[in-house]
């Protein structure tokens, strides 16, 4: 559950700088979009997904 | 006082490296100011109404014959024109003509050459990462290097180019290569979104053409560098069947649809022209497309493989697992530096016409980076641990390579080796830091090399972009220089910034969830027992070293402690 969490927070910090691009002009709400989108995706992968991967880590075995 | 003694030649580096930065810095403000008109070197004299000096174009003379050429000279004559009527005899459509296929010829020569180049990257990979591998693991770490090429080129040749590049054209340096011009697009949000090519697949039909070949040799080469990125960071416990069939994936669709976004009109090449985002997502030579692609990917497939045994303790500690072959670790990075030279200039895909001047610059560049990265990394190392580390040293020497790939064609010699110099510094922390606070165990590097520096090549782009370059006067359609924020233009960080969260978003979640699916069929990990062993008699049948002989696993020191 936990890795199909990581992974669909990895999809949304793509989506949300893609989506603003259409809906806005202003640079400065497509600069923080696109930050943003990053930094949820980073959580997603570095946080999340990478935990869920350490729960089964062969080393704790 | 020890401890002073043991770092000081450390901090008198570091010292010299900021004053030499401060120096160059200097210089650059220094040049950046006004300097008086100098006078410019007339042109020579047009003689109009002089006769046509043409060197002799008959057969040569017998004297001609005994003397030979040796100065030069007399090779090469109007007698070499391609006439079309010899009856008519030479025209002036002949002469341009000429000129035109001789233009064309010189980008195909330079283009191709450079893809050989590139090619030979294989090789420096190859023992890189075999050099980084323990003994027991080196046949099948270099079997994984040997046949990626091929399944790579294989997947390549079938759809992976069609899909990255079937809808781009024109290619005008290589003269339009127009038979690619069908590019698959979607309606979103009221614009249109380039997704992928539909034209080229096998090379057959209208893509039998000879600008599309020259084209897809050196497409293809820098593909196999990408796929060769993720077989450094899974070696020493990647199935072999699982590495065939995740390289023919990644060959036909992961690796060509971001390239296809990029540089074959899809839609992150448009956000210039469909958005304002400066020139759209520019990434001259592959920092984001090749580097980021494979690093993402080596992250996604160590993430399912998981660690070696032996890489962390119960508690989580890591231990350090030396590599067999300095030597050929570091010969390696050599030829890697080398086939840069191909990579870099070579994506000017000309060297004539259209700005294509510039490879000199690029090259220079190239150099520049790929030694204050070493640098860099040296530096970081001596301070940090009081040794200049050798495989780091290698790092850092393709860390710099990695990030001024995107860069390389728009930036000056100056930020050229800022951009290397914190890459250099970034892939040790970058390390260490995939290391013990991620856990994911990484044999070569991969991730930090070409991922996180990947990824800073993309954003450096964005700052360090000089807008000198003219590549015929536009990129990715919007008229004008790529310029960064540094130069002005924030909203092309933004462009590179949507790449960035494509390539972490994107295709980060591409390559893990076909990862995860292989794993659930066929399964991506190799048995414990045949680990221990190494793979080299169970996966490949036979050692790589047999007269070696290998020392059992034994008792680890954590990295922590080794590095004290």
């Amino acid at each position: 559950m936990m890795k199909i969490v990581g992974i669909a927070m990895a999809l949304l910090g793509w989506f949300i700088p893609v989506v603003s691009l259409p809906l806005t002009q202003s640079l400065s709400a497509r600069f923080v979009a696109s930050v943003l989108g990053l930094i949820i995706s980073l959580v997603g992968i570095l946080g999340v997904l990478n935990q869920a991967h350490l729960k089964e880590a062969i080393w704790k075995k | 006082m020890k401890l002073w003694g043991h770092y000081k030649i450390s901090w008198l580096l570091a010292v010299t490296c900021l004053l030499v930065l401060c120096g160059m810095g200097a210089v650059a403000q220094t040049q950046a100011a006004p300097a008086p008109a100098a006078t410019a070197a007339a042109p020579p004299p047009m003689a109009t109404d002089a006769p046509l000096d043409l060197k002799p174009a008959g057969a040569p003379s017998t004297d001609d014959l005994v003397k030979g050429d040796p100065g030069g000279t007399k090779t090469g004559t109007a007698n070499d024109v391609v006439v079309s009527d010899t009856k008519k005899g030479m025209t002036l459509a002949d002469l341009i003509n000429q000129v035109g296929q001789n233009r064309i010829g010189i980008n195909f020569t330079w283009t191709l050459i450079t893809g050989f180049l590139v090619m030979f990257m294989q090789a420096g990979f190859a023992i890189v990462e075999t050099g980084l591998c323990r003994a027991k693991n080196a046949n099948h770490t270099m079997m994984m290097n040997f046949m990626v090429y091929g399944f790579g080129l294989f997947a390549f040749w079938v759809c992976g180019f069609a899909i990255q590049m079937g809808g781009g054209a024109p290619y005008a340096t290589l003269g339009g290569a127009s038979s690619l011009n069908a590019e698959h697009v979607v309606t979103f949000m009221g614009k249109t979104w380039g997704v992928f090519g539909t034209h080229g697949f096998f090379l057959s039909g209208i893509s039998y053409d000879v600008g599309v070949m020259v084209l897809f040799l050196f497409q293809m080469v820098f593909m196999d560098t990408a796929l060769t990125i993720v077989t450094g960071s899974c070696a020493e416990r990647w199935k072999y069947v699982a590495f065939a069939i995740s390289s023919v994936f990644m060959g036909a669709i992961t690796y060509p649809l971001f390239a296809n976004w990029a540089w074959g009109g899809g839609w992150l090449s448009q956000l210039g022209a469909n958005f304002g985002l400066g020139h759209g997502y520019a990434d001259f030579a592959g920092s984001g497309v090749v580097h980021a692609v494979g690093g993402v990917t080596a992250l996604a497939l160590s993430l399912i493989i998981g660690p070696r045994i032996g890489k962390f303790t119960r508690e989580g500690k890591p231990n350090a697992i030396p590599g067999h072959d300095i030597v050929i670790v570091l010969t390696g990075c050599f030829i890697l530096a080398f086939g840069w030279f191909g990579f870099n200039p070579g994506s000017t895909l000309a060297a004539s016409g259209n700005g294509a001047l510039r490879i000199s610059s690029v090259a220079v560049n190239t150099m520049l980076a790929g030694c204050t990265g070493s640098f860099g990394a040296v530096l970081y190392m001596w301070i940090r641990y009081g040794k200049p580390d050798a495989s780091m040293s290698g790092n850092g020497l393709l860390a710099g390579l990695v990030a001024i790939t995107a860069p390389s064609g728009f930036v000056s010699a100056v930020s050229s080796a800022i951009i290397g110099l914190i890459a250099g510094v970034l892939v040790c922390v970058s390390v260490e830091f995939v290391d013990r606070v991620l856990k994911v165990d990484d044999p070569v590097g991969a991730i930090s090399v070409h991922g996180t520096n990947g990824l800073w090549g993309v954003l450096s782009v964005g700052l360090f972009a000089d807008g000198t370059s003219n590549y015929g006067g536009s990129w990715n359609g919007v008229s004008g220089s790529v310029r960064g924020l540094f130069y002005g233009d924030a909203s092309q960080l933004v462009a590179q910034l949507v790449g960035i969260c494509t390539l972490v978003g994107g295709i980060f979640t591409l390559s893990y969830v076909s990862g995860w699916i292989m794993d659930l069929i066929i399964g991506q990990r190799s048995s414990a027992a045949d680990e221990l062993e190494g793979l080299d008699i169970p996966e490949m049948g036979a050692l790589c070293y047999p007269e070696f002989v290998l020392k059992p696993e034994g008792l680890r020191v954590p990295a922590e402690v080794a590095a004290d």
